[in-house]
């Protein structure tokens, strides 16, 4: 049997929320977020026909770009896909402008101001405006200050601005940042951005706990022993040795992704979907999250940091070798750890996170292991039976496994675990759209569902904060333990769940 | 939601000074607002069926243009009363026209026009131009027009954005005759949709003055004659204007629903492979499921060899049609009207559909849907128990009218949807001269 590549009967067919006229305004429209990941997102959003006609983009940086000059750069960005679509990129592209902005002078804002007012009268995009602030985390708050200053947030139901990520550095920077942000416009024209969120099988975490009736019910402490979550990456630092060096995995991962991940799995179910409701319920269960031992924070948590490794015809190199990174590096590239929830619902069920670098695959999930049966009536064919074991794979390979005993073929009553799998692959057959396709949708939709609010973002930090003072202060507590490139992680990460009788799962 | 009615009381003024009312109240009277820069709306609003009602005594008043579950519920209850099979539905023109022939002489405000929905209202029109025609033919034009700001807790921004609302009232003559005045009123720099709100089959000549090519054009095609809906649709998506049908959006949970079933890419061979599609709809309307046939045939790239009517056994009437698969093979298609004891609002709603796919050398699958209220019996017989069964209930969505309406207004509709586009030639060609 062949099967067609796409379902014919799919094609032009989503039922999507219409996006209302609307002009996005990226500041950093020179970097490359805007010509990677924006740009094309909202292309494809385009060519789904998703965007209105009365739709512009303005981008916005320092260089004195035109309007043919930008455009030129963004089509040799997107040559590959333009090569198919040369009729909608006519199209698309007579919608892109550019405006030289620093938005550190205010002469430069007030020029913004009529440049927008211009493209309103020339693409009736009805004053509807998203600010996309793509710049360097230090200019997020006065970014933000100068957009309220020159009146372009003053009007709530009509402008947003987006903040990419790292929102802050640690609890404190945080918060301040959230208090000069929500000092220039209110929480609900913020739109402060995890692009985990965009993924299909992230949100789908909600959607098979609170679509279906069976796992509600066992979804507590009384059934489930343990909870691993896990986001590996092959890659090493790659290019952004300046960025990562003072971030670590620690910041840049664990603290907004792994995070994320923990809370859409661990909240209580909302009364309704509706974006408060849900953000609601993850800021409560990050409120009671605390790692495992919080006055000693060493013990709870191990940092590492990878060394070469790779085979002699495929060499890897160290962490501290690679270009931009200092030579005696503490920068961690891995870290994992152990926390709890104080809630009824998980009391007492720990909570095992790890992230890092070259690592032997690439991959992100959530195991959820459950407690053995009270009686073991059969013989295992592996020694003893294994825990019932769900599996929500994030990427790659998204979908779902269960993991459960069968009896084993043959004339005796042996046990054996088997895998039941469920793959977006084989049911749906349509790739994903890229997660900043969403996040963009829904920012100009007005709809901050998949978004962090300020107490999110603040428990986060806050969760952490212990470690990372810890680090700050006193690093030979938690030092970094050296791993080779392409293994999985240092051997103390294995001892943190060892001392709990429990083994990484090797995926 | 509630609607809202417009602040000010209208002001009536007689046809030739509206423009210049408007130019002075816009230069004057509200100098420290800004007139909203979202579009135009025109809306043909005759509300037969509620009119007729509320004359013979059968709702109380006022005449608000808005339909709801309530209104429909006394329509279907009339239906017998009126002499007309208990399946017609109460949007269908022939029971407005069966009430007309009923004694009545109630009579009750009228607010078309100044009784505008929350979610069409949300989207701030500039102007809101209504044409509301009269039962009666010898009713004189009265031209009302009344401005609006939001309330103070309602706006967003520092100046309010404005709008205005012009109501045309009168026989239908009358109207006619005011119509000059209409497109003065309708502004070049801002969008412009027309909602033609009624039967296709009425007033052509005022629909082809309302509706330019440069407008967008929302239109019913399940209500009027099939021929002339289908006709409209064809025409003005040929010429290149952006028409929305509301009878196309009401089918997107069966569109969606099929393709559910093929989404799982081991299923989608079959789509290759068939042989017999079979469509049921309410009355005797077949525009839906036609348009459903031809989305279909579009989409799997069937070839149409001929069309012709399945003539009356009993009360089920249809159309049959042979298409010719990429493949050469041929796939035959019924559409057959059911009766049902409880008509939806719009006549002609889609009650099941049955797909049968024949690949080589593989057990045959046969893929059923069915409305929630229409049930699958009929379908279900013939053979199909030997066959692989994909069986879904298709949920109807239970939005009115006035949202899917500002869901257009909203945005991204500045164009024929590109399925309905391909789907209304050859539903067109289905339907048998």
């Amino acid at each position: 049997m062949t099967a067609t590549l796409t379902n014919p009967l799919r094609v032009g067919l989503r039922q999507e929320r219409v996006i209302s006229p609307q002009c996005l305004v990226i500041f950093g429209a020179s970097g490359d977020l805007t010509h990677r990941k924006l740009v094309p997102a909202l292309f494809e959003l385009f060519r789904q026909r998703r965007l209105p006609s009365e739709f512009a983009i303005l981008g916005c940086a320092r260089r004195p770009w035109s309007d043919d000059e930008f455009r030129a750069k963004m089509a040799a960005a997107l040559a590959p896909v333009i090569r198919d679509h040369p009729t909608a990129w006519e199209q698309f592209a007579s919608g892109l402008f550019y405006e030289p902005v620093d938005l550190q002078q205010s002469e430069h804002l007030v020029r913004l101001a009529h440049r927008l007012e211009a493209i309103d009268r020339l693409r009736a995009t009805r004053a509807n405006r998203t600010f996309y602030l793509s710049v360097s985390p230090d200019f997020y708050g006065s970014g933000c200050r100068a957009l309220a200053d020159a009146g372009l947030l003053s009007d709530p139901k009509r402008s947003r601005v987006v903040i990419e990520k790292p929102f802050g550095r640690d609890y404190g920077s945080a918060e301040q940042l959230n208090r000069i942000v929500q000092a220039c416009a209110q929480e609900n024209q913020v739109f402060r951005i995890d692009h985990y969120l965009g993924k299909e099988t992230v949100q789908n975490i909600l959607v098979l706990r609170f679509a279906n009736t069976i796992f509600e019910p066992i979804w507590n402490r009384n059934f489930i022993s343990s909870v691993q979550i896990t986001a590996a990456e092959t890659v090493g630092v790659e290019e952004r040795a300046g960025y990562y060096e003072s971030s670590g995995a620690l910041r840049d991962m664990v603290q907004n992704h792994l995070t994320q991940m923990l809370a859409l799995t661990t909240m209580e179910a909302p009364g309704r979907f509706d974006p408060e409701a849900i953000r609601n319920e993850k800021a409560k269960v990050l409120q009671a999250a605390r790692l495992a031992n919080e006055d000693e924070p060493w013990k709870c948590c191990v940092r590492g940091q990878y060394a070469a490794g790779g085979s002699a015809n495929d060499p890897l190199r160290g962490y501290r070798e690679e270009p931009g990174v200092n030579p005696n590096s503490t920068t961690e590239t891995y870290v994992a750890m152990k926390l709890f929830i104080d809630n009824w619902r998980w009391q007492g069920v720990p909570f095992y996170l790890r992230t890092g670098k070259r690592l032997p695959k690439r991959l992100s999930e959530v195991v959820l292991t459950f407690r053995e049966a009270p009686v073991h009536l059969f013989d295992a064919a592996g020694g003893s039976p294994t825990a019932n074991q769900l599996i929500l794979r994030i990427q790659p390979d998204e979908g779902a496994g269960f993991v459960f005993e069968v009896k084993a073929p043959g004339s005796g009553m042996r046990s054996r675990p088997v895998d039941m799998h469920f793959s977006y692959d084989e049911s749906f057959g349509e790739p994903s759209d890229e997660g900043y396709v969403r996040l963009l949708a829904d920012a100009m939709l007005g709809d901050p569902t998949l978004y962090t609010r300020a107490d999110e973002v603040e428990a986060a930090w806050r969760l952490y904060t212990p470690l990372l003072e810890l680090i700050e202060d006193s690093p030979w507590q938690l030092p970094v333990h050296p791993y080779e490139a392409s293994t999985w992680g240092p051997g103390a990460s294995d001892s943190l769940l060892a001392s709990d009788d429990l083994m990484w799962r090797r995926p | 939601m509630s609607p809202q009615l417009t602040l000010q009381a209208p002001l009536a003024l007689s046809p030739n000074e509206v423009s210049g009312y408007l130019d002075r109240l816009w230069e004057k009277d509200l100098e420290a607002s800004t007139g909203a820069s979202t579009f135009t709306l025109v809306v043909w609003e005759p509300s037969w069926l509620q009119q007729q009602l509320i004359r013979t005594g059968h709702i109380d008043g006022p005449i608000s243009g808005l339909l709801n579950e309530q209104l429909f519920e006394v329509a279907r209850a009339v239906t017998a009363d009126c002499g007309l099979p208990p399946c017609t539905s109460p949007m269908a023109p022939e029971l407005a026209w069966a009430l007309g022939q009923q004694p009545g002489s109630h009579t009750a405000e009228d607010l078309r026009g100044q009784f505008v929905d929350q979610a069409i209202s949300a989207h701030r029109p500039r102007r809101l131009i209504t044409l509301a025609p009269t039962l009666r033919d010898d009713h004189p034009l009265e031209t009302l027009v009344a401005a609006y700001c939001p309330l103070p807790e309602e706006r967003s921004g520092s100046a309010p954005a404005c709008g205005d609302v012009v109501v045309l009232r009168g026989g239908k003559g009358a109207i006619e005759q005011g119509l000059g005045m209409v497109n003065p009123l309708v502004a070049d720099d801002l969008p412009c949709w027309v909602w033609w709100n009624g039967s296709l089959d009425e007033s052509p000549n005022l629909l082809e003055a309302l509706a330019l090519p440069s407008r967008r054009l929302v239109l019913d095609s399940s209500i009027g004659d099939p021929r002339r809906c289908l006709d409209v649709l064809v025409e003005r998506i040929a010429a290149g204007q952006a028409v929305n049908d509301l009878n196309w959006l009401r089918q997107r949970t069966w569109t969606e629903s099929l393709a559910m079933v093929f989404d799982p890419p081991g299923r989608r061979d079959a789509l290759t492979h068939v042989v017999q599609l079979d469509i049921d709809v309410e009355g005797d309307h077949p525009v839906q499921g036609l348009l459903l046939a031809a989305w279909i045939a579009d989409r799997l790239g069937w070839h149409l060899l001929s069309s012709y009517r399945i003539p009356a056994n009993g009360t089920e009437a249809g159309i049959g049609a042979e298409f010719q698969r990429n493949d050469g093979q041929i796939v035959q298609f019924r559409l057959m009207s059911v009766p049902v004891g409880v008509p939806k609002s719009h006549p002609g709603a889609l009650v099941g559909l049955r797909l049968i796919c024949c690949p080589e050398g593989r057990k045959p699958l046969c893929v059923i849907l069915c409305s929630e209220s229409g049930g699958c019996m009929r379908l279900e017989a013939g053979g199909v128990a030997t066959m692989e069964l994909a069986e879904e209930v298709v949920s109807l969505s239970n939005e009115s009218e006035e949202m899917e309406m500002a869901r257009l207004l909203s945005g991204g509709h500045d164009s024929t949807n590109p399925l309905l586009a391909a789907a209304a030639p050859v539903a067109a060609k289905l339907l048998p001269h």
